[in-house]
């Protein structure tokens, strides 16, 4: 029975929507189109240039008319040249292999960017993270303390937005007001002052509030007897929490999770999912001072039958201690301590 | 052991049953429980039935890894080894033949909620018509510490608090979560 497809169902597994073939063909189609289309292009361009004479009638006169235009066309065609001829090579090399000979051959290719110093993967522990980074530091209580990861709410994001749009938005009050001066009001863009000063207050007080957490929760010390780990493994932690807080709820725990990546169309989409939590401390109403940080050590104990960390192309287990808070009057804060758990032996 | 009849993908009749006159690739892993250590050695043996030596243009046999489920698939070859036509005709494809590899330290064998990482011998038979049949014997990959594969938690529910020492409960539990979905997966 023929089988529509239909781009929008969710992808599971291996499911394929059709035949793989037709996407190959589809594939070379649209390479070559996109790499003849170019060469044509590029040709009128080149000819234009040096024998203009002799460009066809069909084709219009304003349309390589202008420097800028020829370098427009000029430069849109040796990108789509270059695109369909390098797409077309990837398609040919890649018929009559198997998935098994390109992942060989990729290995052999890996292995020889290896050979320069200082690159490489863990020496027996293929696709298992070396995490050096994560003992340079030394500890002060214990033998190393752990870097924490920038999270997905940085400062850097909204204070560009905040920095950005309130001087477009200045920019834009500038010329409304010129407009007023010389008696030319342009009172569309008067309009438009009112709700873009809103975006603007908005940006702006997210961007005070990721400054009021970052410095009002103040910093998070953990820091760990071993690294890397090892499933049943036991492990000292001291963890730190410094700042004026009033916290409702303060947390630690050990997480694995899984990460995947994977391509919905022309967007590549990230799922995660939290395979094992293990509760470390958890502690409510909690008062943190300046002069006197909250202060916990720790035991870690890992369970025997747990994965390691894994990192492949597109799937990646992470191992990561995590410390929640809940606070008022700064928002809550999550930081993350990523951690390299080994198969044991 | 493990017989898989071959993955005609496309020509194959709708009820699944596969003709007789069509090759077919018998693949039999050294370890009947197909658990194996890692840096363990591994040894299988595989023959090739129903088809002229002269009807096959070449034989790829893989030692890999590959992972399934949400995710776009990631896939690494341990071990690989080509037989061209003219080594076929030599060793003769009716007679039993074995590869052996010593394993590497990881991954290990994982069925996880997003993620299942799965080992597996593979033989690929090149046929002169262009076809390929390909036959796969899957196994885990385990440590003497994990004498199962490791498995994830199957819900979101988080672990009950109770300190960092109550771990050996929880490792138990999931030694039993563990059991329940290997006898699944063996089925």
């Amino acid at each position: 029975m023929l089988r529509l497809p239909m781009p929008w169902s969710k992808k599971r597994g291996q499911r394929r929507l059709g035949n793989p073939s037709v996407g190959i063909a589809g594939e070379v189609a649209f390479s070559g189109a996109a790499f003849l289309s170019g060469v044509f292009g590029l040709s009128l361009v080149l000819i234009s240039q040096f024998a203009p004479q002799q460009v066809p009638e069909q084709v219009s006169s304003e349309a390589l008319s202008t420097r800028l235009s020829s370098w427009v066309i000029g430069v849109v065609s040796l990108a789509a040249v270059m695109i369909g001829a390098m797409r077309l090579v990837f398609r040919v090399m890649h018929l009559n292999a198997s998935d098994e000979m390109r992942s060989v051959i990729a290995t052999k290719a890996a292995a020889l960017e290896r050979l320069a110093p200082g690159q490489g993967g863990e020496v027996g522990l293929p696709n298992v993270p070396r995490g050096k980074s994560i003992t340079d530091s030394p500890g002060e209580y214990l033998r190393y303390r752990l870097p924490v990861v920038i999270g997905e709410d940085g400062i850097f994001g909204p204070a560009l937005l905040a920095l950005f749009w309130n001087t477009a938005w200045i920019i834009l009050l500038a010329v409304v007001v010129s407009g007023f001066w010389i008696g030319r009001p342009r009172w569309i863009l008067a309009g438009l002052l009112v709700p873009f000063a809103l975006i603007g207050r908005w940006s702006f007080l997210y961007f005070l509030s990721q400054v009021r957490q970052r410095i009002g929760v103040g910093p998070t010390v953990v820091e760990i007897s071993e690294h890397p780990l090892k499933p049943g493994g036991r492990y000292d932690l001291f963890i730190s929490q410094g700042g004026r807080l009033k916290l409702k709820r303060l947390s630690v725990e050990l997480v694995c999770e899984e990460e995947t990546f994977y391509r919905q169309g022309t967007d590549v989409r990230v799922e995660r999912h939290q395979a094992f939590v293990l509760g470390l401390a958890r502690q409510r109403d909690l008062e943190v001072d300046p002069q006197v940080p909250w202060e916990q050590q720790l035991v870690m104990e890992i369970p025997a039958n747990v994965m390691h960390s894994f990192a492949g192309t597109h799937n990646a287990i992470r191992w990561k201690i995590v410390v929640k808070g809940e606070s008022r009057p700064w928002p809550s804060f999550c930081r993350n301590y990523p951690v390299v758990v080994h198969p044991p032996g | 052991m493990a017989i898989i009849l071959p993955k005609l993908s496309r020509r194959r009749s709708s009820t699944g049953v596969t003709s007789e006159s069509q090759p077919a690739i018998r693949l039999t892993l050294c370890d009947p429980n197909s658990m194996y250590l890692a840096g363990g050695e591994l040894t299988a043996k595989w023959r090739i039935s129903r088809v002229q030596v002269d009807e096959l243009q070449g034989l790829e046999i893989s030692v890999l890894w590959h992972t399934e489920g949400k995710g776009d698939e990631d896939l690494h070859v341990h071990h690989f080894q080509r037989i061209g036509d003219a080594k076929l005709r030599e060793i003769g494809v009716e007679n039993e033949q074995s590869i052996q590899c010593v394993l590497p330290a990881a991954p290990l064998s994982y069925h996880g909620q997003l993620i299942r990482l799965s080992w597996c011998v593979r033989v690929r038979l090149y046929l002169e018509d262009g076809r390929d049949i390909v036959s796969e014997s899957p196994f885990y990959l385990v440590t003497q510490l994990q004498q199962t594969p490791c498995v994830a938690n199957s819900g979101e529910e988080e672990e009950p608090l109770k300190g960092a020492s109550d771990a050996s409960s929880v490792a138990a539990s999931r030694s039993a979560q563990t059991r329940s979905v290997l006898a699944s997966l063996r089925r």
